[in-house]
């Protein structure tokens, strides 16, 4: 927008035409590959429509009413993977941002090194986790017993396999938080720590006044976009458990692909959607008012 | 101003008390074993992997498992899919996106705020719900199992990725040069192609090796809209290892390393462009 008011008043007419032509594919490409189909789904929610039929009949809501127990199930274990996949990255990566803004050899090297989990398709990082996670041969559990001690079996068990998958996300996605956390930390003006120091604050007090306030903003902003990714998220889970053991890690994602190609109910599965999509205005309305009041301030 | 800023400095970055670097060691650790864990486990012979006495190191290392990956079929189909699929996303994606940009950058019209609304919650559409919709619409025009079908869906999150990264970059071009343009009797065409666009063209390398790297990494929309023939490499890895009883859990890392490392060459061409475009919030974790 930089210049905006210079630039306005020698915009013509045909400017603004030109300007909405060139904007023009693009609109028209997502209309009909992302904004049509989200509403279709509405459509499709009313119909008994499965994958193994040509024809579909009109149930209403019917589709709603036989999906909506397995939908709250589901919206708890998403909000619980999703809540816990963002506190913790947000934990280590301003942790780990704070560490590397100090004096420290080969912190350059550190800080690139410490991009790769970011790095990695959510497909590797899934089959990694799984891979030190495994119950049988496992590295975790294997050097568990090489210190006398009795292993983990995290992905056997309901509330293991939901810490496991976690992990995997938190190692994935620490890195993002991290390099926005230490953009800012090396935007922090220099004068205001300098004074805190002359007046004796001490190095917790300096954080907490001086560095914490210019964190919040931009890493709430970051940690409610991973929130809302996580809770969309499809291959950690997917790859890790498969939304075992039982229904104990099958988030909102799963569930939906499972009920559409694994169950060939598009009808449900499309309930099971539009329901998700309310929720999600919500969610996204917030990150939107937040993103406002950032912007203005 | 270097004077002020070397006092500045020291407060700032203070160097670090030892219980500071136990912590920030113990992290590096968390961040990196694993990774030196798929290095070694793909290095590693399947009878070490499985053995009792399993060792934490490849003490004998081989290339089989790496080579094995180059001689399975299945998985270099999938490996030219991925090449073809996530190279036509980012083309597509930075033509559509680079003109977008452009007039979201420097053009004020009615319903400029609706699309730029439009693409903002776009971003934060989670591909599943757009799945069975996408299905329907791809079987119903013939394009199903198709490497136009990934295309059209990597798009859904690539175009939003490369518009408001674009943008950012335009932004910060002056005015006065498509000022200067335009007095020097250049078409507004003209302008935006000789003028413009050569001049963000590291942007849009950049825009395009991001939307590369989502194309890259997708599962969800490979595993479905890809058919057998046209899957790229999460949803080969994916097809190939997870459905065996015992997994050949060296293969599968050795396949891993392989599918990421375009990823990180891409990474290292472009680390400088990264945490700005990161830190703009462009880019997702």
């Amino acid at each position: 927008m930089t210049g905006g008011t210079t630039r306005r008043t020698t915009l013509s007419a045909r400017d603004s035409l030109f300007g909405f032509m060139i904007a023009l594919p693009a609109v028209l490409v997502f209309l009909v590959i992302a904004i049509y189909p989200l509403l279709s789904s509405l459509g499709t929610s009313l119909y008994d429509q499965s994958l193994l039929r040509p024809e579909r009949n009109f149930v209403g809501v019917g589709n709603y009413a036989t999906v909506w127990g397995e939908f709250v199930e589901h919206v708890g274990t998403t909000l619980t993977f999703a809540a816990l996949a963002t506190i913790f990255p947000v934990i280590l990566g301003v942790t780990l941002a704070m560490l590397l803004n100090s004096r420290i050899r080969g912190r350059n090297v550190l800080r690139g090194l410490l991009m790769l989990p970011w790095l990695l398709p959510g497909v590797v990082v899934s089959f990694l986790w799984a891979w030190i996670f495994n119950d049988s041969y496992g590295v975790v559990d294997h050097v568990l017993s090489l210190l006398g001690l009795p292993g983990l079996s995290l992905l056997g068990d309901p509330v293991g396999a939901m810490a496991a998958v976690v992990i995997a996300k938190t190692w994935n996605s620490f890195p993002w938080i991290m390099v926005v956390a230490l953009a800012v930390l090396q935007t922090l003006p220099g004068e205001q720590l300098e004074a805190a120091t002359i007046d004796g604050a001490t190095r917790f007090q300096r954080f907490r006044f001086v560095s914490l306030p210019h964190l919040l903003g931009p890493v709430t902003l970051v940690a409610v976009l991973e929130f809302i990714y996580n809770f969309g998220n499809f291959d950690t889970v997917f790859v890790m458990t498969g939304g075992g053991p039982g229904d104990s890690t099958t988030t909102l994602a799963v569930s939906l692909y499972q009920l559409a190609f694994g169950s060939y109910e598009l009808g449900q599965a499309s309930a099971m959607g539009v329901l998700w999509l309310v929720l999600l205005a919500f969610v996204t309305g917030g990150y939107l008012l937040l993103n406002r009041r950032l912007e203005r301030s | 101003m270097s004077g002020a800023r070397d006092i500045g400095e020291g407060i700032v970055n203070p160097s670090l008390s030892i219980p500071g670097r136990l912590l920030l060691f113990v992290l590096v650790l968390f961040g990196l074993l694993p990774i030196y864990w798929l290095t070694a486990t793909a290095l590693m012979k399947r009878e070490d992997v499985f053995a009792p006495d399993r060792p934490l190191f490849p003490v004998d290392p081989t290339l089989d498992n790496l080579v094995g990956f180059f001689r399975n079929d299945a998985l270099l189909d999938s490996l030219l899919n991925s090449i073809v699929v996530s190279t036509g996303t980012a083309v597509v994606s930075v033509l559509v996106g680079g003109l977008m940009a452009y007039s979201l950058s420097k053009f004020r019209y009615r319903g400029r705020n609706a699309i730029m609304f439009m693409f903002l919650v776009g971003q934060l559409i989670p591909g599943a719900l757009l799945l069975i919709s996408l299905y329907l619409m791809l079987s119903s025009t013939g394009l199903l199992y198709t490497y136009t079908a990934l295309i059209v869906a990597f798009t859904t999150f690539t175009l939003p990725l490369t518009v408001f990264l674009l943008k950012g970059i335009m932004d910060a071009l002056p005015d006065e040069i498509l000022e200067a343009a335009k007095v020097d009797g250049l078409s507004r065409t003209a302008t935006m192609f000789r003028i413009v666009f050569p001049l963000v063209v590291p942007g849009l390398i950049t825009a395009a090796m991001f939307a590369f790297m989502r194309g890259w990494s997708d599962l969800l929309f490979a595993l479905t809209l890809a058919g057998p023939d046209k899957q790229t490499l999460p949803a080969g890895l994916t097809q190939a290892f997870i459905h065996e009883g015992t997994a050949d859990w060296p293969s599968l890392m050795a396949a891993s390393l392989i599918t990421s490392l375009p990823l990180a060459v891409i990474f290292i061409l472009l680390q400088r462009y990264f945490v700005s475009g990161l830190a703009s919030g462009a880019v997702k974790g």
